[in-house]
């Protein structure tokens, strides 16, 4: 089947999946209060858009903020674990277990001793994007060729040089991988803290609708960031390609 | 200083030992050997003889234990690279780097040009049939076309000592015969000294000056065989028939050795 | 036996650290350990918290239902995609579109949809649950031999056969992973939902012991919970370790 042709089913599901949900809306078969349909969802889309936009921003700009930090921590972090054997044997169950634990569990205390604003949304998204970025970066430092390293010692390469010239390009992809899971965690650890404990914010945004019983708002505003996430995740995969030529 | 007749390259009672999990094991006992400038000498035996550790000591990556080792009458402290170029069985091409970024990295690291790394690179891949290949990723090479790119990397570096830790080990036969030919026509033109490490007896026939034959862990010289034949050598040829034959009794005691001992 | 010291070591100087980082501060705020034993002692009999063994045992009845329709949806999503393959080169994409949203943003539609009860909380811990285990089944196929299942079949192995013979055991391992990782999502699941908006369960405790500020018993919880989450899953990695070693 050629790529034409299933991009061509793909949209004709969608677009059926569309006309579907509108007829089942329209005739009756489920409750419009609680299922909205496509046509409500659109002009909720437009109706809230200028509320819906800058809570957009706010949380975006809080996701960015956790991201960065999670990355900075967690690259150095990461590095540092991968290359030292028994910084690694002796870190890498605890790191491994604090991943397992379900990171809701510390979103209370989180809240408690940074309030509902931004601290808690920012720390919140570093917390679960920082994980994925160690565990990445340390698995790939671990998994540098270490011919390459004695080709380089062998050329005479002083640390620095060996640093620079050999360790950072091969241990790039692994960083640049975990970073890229790390934006998708970064905006779910926020959205979370929204949720949980914001006054701002398209996560508290949501909230209030889904309390308020405004269905069609609530599935628009799920739509744009859902949209936006996909599109993030797309051109970071894209740029992911652009970069690995040699890979 | 260093007399004409002096050997470039000498190893006295060379020995090395490594601490494992299960105890002190010896690899190199007392090997000495004296190297003559523009010579090629293998060193051959079975899997887990030391000869690699020997190359290695040889070029300054591991320190030996006992016994000292002179390069043109200096002792080996460490890496060498105005001295001594390596290639490795695993040709550790930095898969990042383009075939003719990898030929130039050496230069890059002692601050040569940029203009120039890529003119000596060039240069070099030319020769070698890669015309066309410089751009180039690893991945997109064949295993013969990257072991090229990586000798023609330690050649950049244009050093009179070239040791090479089984370089061709990875390759099916034919390219390793046909690599095997075009390294006795490099070795003519560049007349550099060449160490080489190899369990093929093959290989250390068609190629070498002067063959030492190692023994199993741990490793110690069993005997040195000179091959005075001409080059190109034709495998056939009787008396390359009598040397090996005088080889594999040789060699043939020591692997059975070493497939006992789990080496 | 080093690294087990050290690591032991570790783990004892961070809750040194804290219970001195602690001591001077606002205890409600900053839960120091050595108030942990006695806040478990009393959490059970305290009235202000309401009766811990049956919401836990709410929660766990939620997270079996929400599990066990992830196992029954992502099996047969992920076969339908693996097995056929013209269906699977169609949807697989969209699919791997969805991984890519913040799975809590489904979360307010499911409350508004199913309510507070458990309704949504199963929901949403099937919906974290089941992606893992569709993708680990496409995996799984993927990762199969074609020569085992070329073998089989000139063997005259019949579909039902070499589905049963030759391709379930070679996915083996991978498939329980992919239930491994998707039991962890289902649990995180149940556990949102109730911490972000329910009148029962565990999450709920958890967040009506923080909202009393009984600060030092929601951190007893808090152990507890990540104790038998990380217990839980350390048994299905020792079941995921046998399965490799039995299937290869």
């Amino acid at each position: 089947m050629g790529r034409l042709a299933v991009i061509g089913w793909q949209a004709l599901s969608l677009a059926g999946l569309v006309l579907i949900w509108q007829a089942a809306g329209r005739w009756g078969w489920v409750d419009p209060l609680f299922v909205p349909t496509p046509a409500q969802v659109a002009s909720a889309l437009v109706g809230t858009a200028g509320e819906a936009l800058p809570r957009l921003g706010d949380t975006v700009l809080k996701a960015v903020i956790g991201y960065g930090l999670a990355v900075t921590l967690g690259v150095t972090a990461g590095l540092l674990i991968g290359s030292r054997r028994m910084l690694h044997d002796v870190a890498m169950p605890y790191v491994v277990a604090l991943y397992g634990i379900p990171k809701i569990l510390i979103l209370p205390w989180i809240a408690l001793i940074f309030g509902l604003g931004l601290s808690t949304a920012v720390l919140n998204a570093a917390l679960f994007a920082f994980f994925p970025v160690v565990l990445m970066v340390a698995a790939g430092t671990r998994d540098v060729d270490p011919t390459l390293i004695t080709v380089a010692t062998s050329m005479g390469a002083t640390r620095w040089q060996i640093g620079r010239k050999v360790l950072l390009p091969a241990v790039l992809p692994s960083v640049l991988a975990g970073m890229r899971i790390g934006m998708v965690f970064a905006m779910l650890g926020v959205l979370l803290a929204e949720m949980f404990a914001g006054n701002r914010g398209m996560g508290f945004f949501m909230q209030r609708l889904a309390v308020a019983f405004k269905a069609p708002e609530l599935f628009a505003a799920t739509a744009v960031v859902s949209v936006l996430s996909i599109a993030v995740v797309l051109s970071l995969e894209h740029l992911n390609q652009r970069l690995g030529r040699w890979r | 200083m260093n007399g004409a007749s002096d050997p470039q390259i000498v190893l006295q009672d060379v020995s090395k030992r490594y601490d494992t999990a299960s105890g002190v094991v010896l690899a190199v006992e007392r090997v000495s050997v004296a190297v003559r400038s523009q010579e090629f000498v293998t060193l051959l035996g079975p899997s887990g003889c030391g000869k690699s550790t020997v190359l290695g000591m040889i070029g300054g990556l591991i320190q030996p234990d006992a016994g000292r080792i002179l390069i043109e009458g200096e002792p080996v402290v460490g890496p060498n690279p105005r001295q001594i170029a390596l290639v490795f069985q695993d040709a550790g091409l930095f898969p990042w780097r383009s075939a003719l970024d990898n030929v130039g990295f050496g230069l890059e690291l002692q601050g040569v040009a940029a203009a120039r790394r890529r003119e000596i690179a060039l240069g070099l891949l030319e020769p070698m049939g890669l015309r066309g290949f410089e751009r180039k990723y690893p991945r997109e090479l064949s295993g013969g076309m990257r072991q090229r790119v990586a000798i023609a990397r330690a050649l950049a570096l244009d050093t009179p000592i070239l040791l090479m830790d089984e370089p061709f080990g990875a390759l099916d036969e034919q390219t390793r015969l046909l690599m095997g030919e075009w390294l006795v026509g490099v070795r003519r033109r560049t007349r550099k000294t060449i160490v080489f490490v190899t369990h093929s007896l093959q290989e250390a026939i068609a190629l070498s000056d002067r063959i030492v034959v190692m023994t199993a862990r741990p490793g110690r010289v069993k005997e040195i065989v000179d091959v005075t034949l001409p080059y190109p050598r034709d495998l056939n040829a009787p008396e390359v028939v009598d040397l090996r034959a005088k080889l594999w009794d040789q060699v043939k005691e020591e692997s059975l050795k070493a497939m006992e001992g789990g080496a | 036996m080093k690294v087990f010291l050290w690591r032991a070591a570790v783990l004892v100087a961070a809750i040194l650290i804290w219970e001195a980082a602690a001591a001077p501060l606002n205890p409600i705020l900053y839960i120091r350990p050595s108030s942990l034993p006695g806040a478990f002692v009393r959490m059970w009999r305290v009235p202000e918290l309401p009766p811990l063994s049956e919401h836990l045992w709410l929660t766990l009845r939620e997270i079996l239902v929400a599990f066990g329709l992830a196992i029954a949806a992502g099996l047969w999503l992920g076969f339908l995609l693996g097995l056929r393959r013209s269906i699977g080169r169609i949807y697989e994409p969209l699919l791997a579109a969805l991984y890519a949203i913040p799975s809590v943003v489904w979360y307010p539609s499911l409350m508004l949809f199913f309510g507070l009860g458990p309704a949504s909380k199963i929901a949403f811990g099937f919906l974290l649950g089941f992606f893992p285990i569709v993708l680990a089944v496409l995996a799984g196929i993927r990762q199969v031999p074609a020569p085992l299942v070329t073998v089989a079949v000139s063997m005259g192995a019949r579909p039902a056969a070499v589905f049963r013979k030759v391709m379930l055991p070679a996915m083996a391992s991978t498939m329980v992973g992919g239930l491994r990782a998707g039991l962890a999502l289902s649990v995180v699941g149940v556990l949102v939902g109730e911490v972000l908006g329910a009148r029962s369960g565990l999450g709920y405790v958890i967040n009506y012991a923080y909202g009393l500020l009984m600060t030092a018993e929601y951190g007893v919880l808090v152990v507890l919970v990540a104790g038998a989450v990380l217990a839980i899953d350390g048994a299905g990695a020792l079941l995921e370790a046998r399965v490799r070693r039995w299937a290869g």
